[in-house]
């Protein structure tokens, strides 16, 4: 994308503000964005990211700016921007001259895209949603369906003036659902969403069918289903999204980020328990094909599979270029962003918690009065209190170790570090789902995940 | 090429190609500042500028945009919006109009922001953050203290001549503390914004946030069950932007509003009128036309209780043969038009929040709801959240409540207006709220 004369002189000019290091971060991504309405082609559309943001640290403190204009002289404008903003001390340093050496690292791609999803027609992928609206449409009250699919292909380049060079193609590719039932009295509705960092081949077989008649399920059941009652119960979690909670509610906990500025109830815990025996967790970036994998972060660093949590004992942070800087803590290739517009933050990948010894069956057997949350929506967390909600999609009460009739419209509240701590059960049915986690470097593709696991204890937001 | 030759590169190329083609484009720059202990932590500079094409097909619209402005990029960028046309289903109201000229808003370009020194700028930042730090001897740690300005041009124009453009500017201030005793932490934050500098008191935003989070601490459990309810004004301005898109006119043609069918009907109790007001003076979200370049204007959605309109934009109001409101709307030049809000509000009634909970025995008063994302269902109005309140006992605030949850219907919750309070505020997004008491909400503690 750039020559490495240039990078070089974007670099230097970048540092002369006396700053110890500079990063030269820059993509040019192709997007498509497709959507049908009960079937009918309601939006087509797309188009070219392109830009490039320019990092440089002062000791720990992060000055970043971004542009559009990727000429040399367009970035060279901001590098020489960025040199005087700082404190604005208007210090020049004039060391440093002359090229700086880099050291290309071409990553070796964990997965080999075989349908790459820009280079596809439209049409192609039409057909694929095509299928599956046929598999949510008039089934049982299901009467309004969407159905979305987002592709793109980010080309990007990575630089810094420690001589690293480092480039990559990302392409990703997501089908997503969403059907509504009505009964004339009742509306509810139901959602799936896969998604890989794969092309169309991700669709072969009966995907694009199992994901529309899945979002009609769960619309279908929650349709008719009361409210769940509100107060303290057990609760068991469903596998792959409901993962959800973990991520929420300790993933983010276990960023640099939070852990940097103390404001992570974990910041001190390192080696200690802060979870049951049966809890062990993993951030794993090196999953052939999957949603959150990366080949290598966008600091350039190459990923890898980070065990956070292993039998109850905090392990490892997620942790990027500047959190090792402040908490001396190994970088663990998690410094990501959305694009050219954030500076890199550290974030998760695909995170799970692994298998345990239990069962679904024998975790809801335990219970004589609580929860099934089959099925989760998003939530929130802060960061300094560890406090979280999150929605049940799909829920059923629970009496007498039997799963009884479905509810609707429940919260579950909590707080992450001590949910850990209540974890009791994990089944053996690890699985994963796709989202896209907001925080502070914007809004990236993750992987949530579980087994079924059993809480003894949270508090559930019903009506009745 | 800038901003200007790309714009009528574009547009020229498609009158020269015989297409019907609405140009949107964006340019700003922004300048945002975080500071932790006493320092510059962050500092963000930046400029952007995209520009986004819709094509008319065969009464069918295609889009796309570009970041990339040479001349290769841009002639693609146009040739996939019309390819990207004929895919799509036609609509059958599509159109492209020279719009009646846009109204005067005032105050969009406060001339006192662009003269202001980086200096002051991290000055500000470094206050706010020191302020909130040494406010009280509880706070733990200042995870958020920032400083933010900016400013944007929007222009808009099509093949039918249409061609305008406008100017705004912003500064923002945010302090978020991490408060904490008894091994007891909370945090609340507080958000100040403005188009002059000179209205942004760090202080003042500081120790309202301070305020906020130690107000929460010592709190005890929230008893399960349903009681009288006080929303505080900030927490009705979430409830409304959580809830404004049901009177999108889209969300009710795509089947996605509760509130189909339901116009001049009584939706709500007879206290209760809600606006939109693009031509708000000082408004965040004011501006003289929407994305579609069509003029903007007051709206009542509400009035006593009635439903009286919906919010439009060109093609939702063609098809069931009404005019635009001025609600068009796109996620900047990326996004599809679709029909927001703006400056959305509920009107104010009379007296104080205070007034509205002396006459409570026993309730709640909410002051903060958090994962509306995921936990509030605009499709049906349910919703069930993590909140944060104070428990009321014989007609006063007794004390703070443990972290619990609030549940129930907005159409229900705006039936159940017995009282709207004096004191419309507008916060973050545009959403205006005022403190109202609910006759019953359903809470989930202990």
């Amino acid at each position: 994308m750039l020559n490495p004369e240039t990078v070089s002189k974007v670099l230097q000019t970048a540092k002369s503000g006396g700053a110890d290091w500079s990063e030269l971060f820059i993509e040019d991504t192709i997007t498509s964005s497709l959507r049908t309405l009960n079937g009918v082609v309601k939006d087509a559309t797309g188009g070219n990211e392109y830009g490039a943001g320019i990092r440089v640290l002062y000791g720990t403190k992060v000055v970043y700016a971004y542009t559009n204009d990727c000429s040399e002289q367009g970035l060279l404008e901001i590098a020489q921007a960025i040199a005087k903003a700082y404190g604005s001390s208007g210090v020049t340093d004039a060391a440093g001259r002359g090229g700086l050496d880099f050291r290309v690292s071409t990553p070796a791609p964990m997965y080999a895209v075989k349908h790459h999803p820009i280079q596809t027609g439209q049409r192609e992928k039409l057909e694929l949603m095509k299928r599956a609206h046929a598999a949510a449409w008039g089934v049982g009250a299901v009467k309004t369906v969407d159905v979305m699919f987002l592709d793109y292909a980010q080309k990007m380049l990575v630089a810094n003036s420690d001589g690293l060079w480092a480039e990559d193609e990302r392409i990703r590719s997501r089908l997503y659902v969403n059907a509504i039932a009505d009964d004339g009295s009742n509306r509810a509705t139901g959602t799936a969403g896969p998604g890989a960092s794969m092309g169309l081949e991700f669709f072969d077989g009966n995907l694009p069918e199992q994901t529309g008649a899945e979002a009609a399920r769960i619309a279908n059941a929650m349709v008719g289903a009361g409210y769940a009652p509100a107060g303290k119960t057990p609760v068991v979690i469903g596998n792959a999204f409901g993962g959800v909670i973990f991520h929420e509610a300790c993933g983010h906990i276990l960023e640099t980020t939070a852990v940097e500025k103390n404001a992570s109830v974990f910041s001190d815990k390192m080696n200690q328990r802060i979870a049951g025996d049966c809890v062990s967790a993993v951030d794993d970036g090196t999953i052939p094909g999957a949603w959150g994998s990366i080949n290598i972060d966008d600091e350039g660093m190459p990923s890898e599979r980070t065990v956070l949590i292993e039998n109850g004992i905090l392990k490892s942070f997620m942790v990027d270029y500047v959190g090792e800087l402040k908490t001396g803590f190994p970088r663990t290739g998690s410094g990501r962003r959305q694009n050219y517009t954030f500076a890199p933050a550290s974030r998760m990948r695909n995170t799970f918690i692994l298998e345990g010894r239990d069962t679904p069956e024998s975790l809801i057997k335990q219970i004589s009065y609580g929860l099934y949350a089959k099925t989760m929506g998003g939530g929130s967390v802060s960061p300094g209190t560890g406090d979280y909600n999150f929605t049940v999609v799909e829920g059923y009460m629970i009496r007498n170790g039997e799963i009884c009739e479905p509810v609707r419209g429940a919260a579950l509240v909590g707080n992450g570090a001590e949910d850990l701590m209540n974890i009791t059960g994990v089944a053996g049915d690890l699985a994963r789902g796709q989202g896209n986690c907001g925080s502070v470097s914007g809004s990236i593709p993750t992987d949530v995940g579980q087994p079924h696991i059993l809480i003894s204890e949270i508090t559930v937001g019903g009506r009745s | 090429m800038n901003f200007e030759n790309a714009r009528s590169f574009v547009l020229e190329l498609a009158i020269s190609r015989g297409a019907s083609v609405e140009v949107y484009a964006m340019s700003r720059a922004s300048t945002g500042i975080k500071a932790f202990e006493g320092e510059v932590s962050e500092f963000k500079l930046s400029k952007q500028m995209g520009l986004g094409v819709r094509a008319l097909v065969n009464q069918a619209w295609g889009y796309s945009f570009t970041e990339n402005f040479s001349e290769a990029a841009l002639t693609r960028c146009l040739e996939m919006a019309l390819s990207n046309a004929e895919l799509v289903e036609p609509v059958g109201h599509a159109v492209i109009g020279a719009w009646a000229e846009p109204p005067h808003v005032g105050d969009l370009y406060g001339e006192g922001l662009s003269g202001v020194s980086i200096e002051r700028k991290v000055q500000q930042a470094v206050t706010l953050e020191a302020t909130t730090r040494s406010a009280d001897p509880r706070v733990k740690t200042v995870p958020y203290a920032i400083y933010s300005d900016g400013e944007s041009q929007t222009a808009v124009a099509n093949t039918a001549g249409l061609d305008r453009s406008y100017k705004e500017n912003f500064a923002y201030q945010f302090a978020g503390p991490l408060v904490s005793e008894n091994g007891q932490n909370k945090s609340a934050f507080e958000f100040k914004f403005s188009r002059e500098f000179e209205q942004l008191d760090p202080n003042q935003t500081a120790l309202e946030a301070v305020r906020k989070s130690l107000a929460m601490l010592g709190g005890l459990p929230a008893p399960s069950g349903t009681y009288p309810v006080v929303i505080d004004r900030d927490c009705m301005g979430t409830f409304l932007g959580t809830f404004a898109g049901m009177f999108s006119a889209k969300q009710v043609q795509d089947g996605k509003s509760p509130l189909v069918g339901k116009l001049e009907q009584s939706i709500g109790s007879s206290v209760v009128s809600l606006l939109d007001d693009a031509t708000r003076t000082g408004g965040i979200d004011s501006r003289p036309f929407d994305s579609e370049g069509y003029p903007s204007q007051k709206l009542v959605l509400l009035e006593r209780g009635v439903l009286k309109n919906f919010m439009h934009n060109c093609e939702t109001a063609a098809k069931v043969g009404l005019q635009s409101t001025g609600h068009g709307s796109r996620y900047g030049y990326r996004g599809t038009v679709g029909v927001s809000p703006t400056n959305f509000y509920i009107e104010p009634g009379v007296g104080t929040q205070q007034d509205l909970i002396s006459s409570i025995d026993q309730g709640v008063l909410l002051t903060a709801v958090h994962g509306y994302h995921a936990g509030a269902n605009p499709i049906n109005g349910d919703f069930s959240l993590q909140a944060d309140g104070f428990w009321i006992q014989n007609g006063k605030v007794a004390h703070p409540l443990e972290v619990f949850t609030v549940a129930g219907n907005f159409l229900e919750l705006l039936q159940n207006i017995e009282a709207v309070a004096d004191d419309l505020e507008f916060k973050m997004g545009g959403i205006g709220g005022s403190s109202v008491r609910v006759k019953s909400l359903n809470i989930g503690g202990q």
